[in-house]
């Protein structure tokens, strides 16, 4: 039964579980597991071993980070005058905070007149962002104390599981959220807030499609960055959706936040989609 | 309007702040101690910023951060070893405690509560390579490089883990199987 050649070992199982084992060796294991059931039955058990750590060890991705740590990775050690070179962005970046808060309330305007329809992803939701962030007593349509409703609704809404994210970590708490209209599609909207009143919305829309994902391509696209008249928008596609997060807030800020949110989803998706893996 | 792809360059903070969840993961798993992993995240961030000019931009950020925490974490475990045989000869420098909680929604999944105990029975040598190569998904050349071992060192290591937790997700105690 057994061919003599080439025996199979123990390090191509565990390459083949990983998805590692050179091309050449592949045909040799797939022709022994269909030959030998015991051999089949070891590499079902280290897959389902595979499947069971990232199950458990999952969800620490989307524990919320400490303060700490993010100051960590924010301020280097002080330094003599290393660190005093890296203060620069910093004070940049409250400075284009404050230039944002002050255009917040004109672009509103300037959005508003703005005839016709948005066409791109990123600038209708800098658009729907500017519109409703601006709203200061009545920003979403159910708050944040009815978040399990809220996104269930719009769960139902969009045909696709929705998710807010935890922003506190980052000095964002969650307003409450809204359906939005998108050029074919709902779009559902999450409001975030920091201390300082400085609002943030993370619109998803399960159309990838209109979010200018390449045609014929996998689908998932890396973030891509634009300012639609003031307000900087992360946008990328991620599985059926696209995603896009505004906000008047400085690029590389907006960036970390999107990041976050993107980790998150990615996180609590691996640990829904976890039961139809078995 | 301005529109442009994201191109990191120097030792961009958004990923740093983007790297923190899997550096306290991969921390969580060789300490097993949630307040003592987050201190070793700590230092790593505070390392990777002294040595920011060592990164070379478009190589892989993860990989870096992870072998300065590697290199880290057995550096305070040799010195904790030094001072741990002055105090008790039976204290675990491994990490006493291994507490990595299963969330209230997986507790219906037996084995997952079996594997994590079990991993934190593992010598954290082995804990490591198992979560870089399952769950991290590293090829196991960057591993030894991350590591500073042998690809085959790598391979034993692993090898050695998955005999040991195999046997949750292949026998498991009757009844108490999750239903396939």
């Amino acid at each position: 039964m057994k061919p003599a050649a080439q025996p199979i070992e123990d390090a191509d199982l565990h390459a083949y579980v990983d998805g590692q084992l050179a091309p050449e060796r592949l045909a040799a294991v797939d022709a022994a597991l269909l030959r030998e059931p015991e051999l089949a039955a070891r590499v079902a058990a280290l897959r389902e071993l595979n499947a069971a750590l990232r199950d458990a060890l999952d969800p620490i991705l989307a524990e919320p980070i400490p303060e700490r740590l993010l100051a960590a990775a924010a301020t280097p050690r002080a330094r003599s005058s290393a660190g005093r070179r890296w203060l620069a962005p910093l004070f940049a970046a409250a400075a284009t905070l404050l230039i944002g808060l002050g255009l917040g309330w004109t672009m509103r305007g300037m959005l508003l007149e703005e005839g016709g329809t948005p066409t791109t992803f990123a600038r209708q939701a800098a658009f729907t962002h500017a519109l409703y962030a601006a709203d200061v007593r009545r920003p979403v349509e159910v708050w944040a104390n009815e978040e399990k409703s809220l996104v269930t609704w719009l769960t139902r809404r969009l045909g696709h599981s929705v998710h807010a994210p935890d922003l506190n970590a980052l000095g964002y708490a969650l307003v409450g959220g809204r359906l939005v209209a998108g050029n074919e599609k709902p779009t559902a909207l999450f409001m975030y807030e920091n201390a300082d009143k400085q609002r943030l919305s993370l619109q998803v829309r399960k159309d990838a499609r209109h979010v200018g994902a390449p045609a014929g391509g996998t689908g998932d696209t890396a973030f891509r960055y634009a300012v639609e008249n003031g307000v900087g928008v992360f946008y990328w596609v991620d599985d059926e959706c696209g995603y896009a997060l505004s906000g008047s807030v400085d690029r590389s800020q907006l960036l970390a936040l999107a990041r976050v949110v993107y980790g998150q989803l990615a996180a609590l998706d691996a640990i829904e989609a976890a039961p139809a893996r078995r | 309007m301005t529109r442009d792809a994201e191109t990191p360059a120097g030792l961009p903070h958004p990923d740093l702040v983007a790297a923190i969840p899997r550096l306290r993961r991969y921390a969580r798993v060789l300490t097993g101690d949630p307040a003592r992993a987050d201190d070793l995240v700590q230092d790593t961030l505070a390392r990777a910023w002294e040595k920011r000019r060592l990164w070379q931009a478009g190589t892989d950020l993860r990989a870096w951060l992870f072998t300065i925490m590697h290199n880290l974490h057995v550096n305070q475990l040799a010195l904790f070893r030094r001072e741990a045989v002055n105090v008790s000869l039976d204290s675990d420098a491994g990490g006493g405690a291994w507490q990595i909680p299963v969330r209230a929604n997986q507790v219906d999944r037996v084995e997952l509560l079996e594997v994590v105990r079990e991993m934190g029975r593992l010598p954290p040598e082995q804990r490591e390579v198992l979560l870089l190569a399952a769950v991290e998904e590293m090829r196991y050349e960057e591993i030894a490089t991350l590591l500073s071992v042998p690809v085959g060192t790598v391979m034993s290591r692993l090898s050695r883990a998955r005999e040991k937790l195999k046997k949750i997700v292949a026998e498991p105690p009757t009844g108490l199987r999750a239903v396939k």
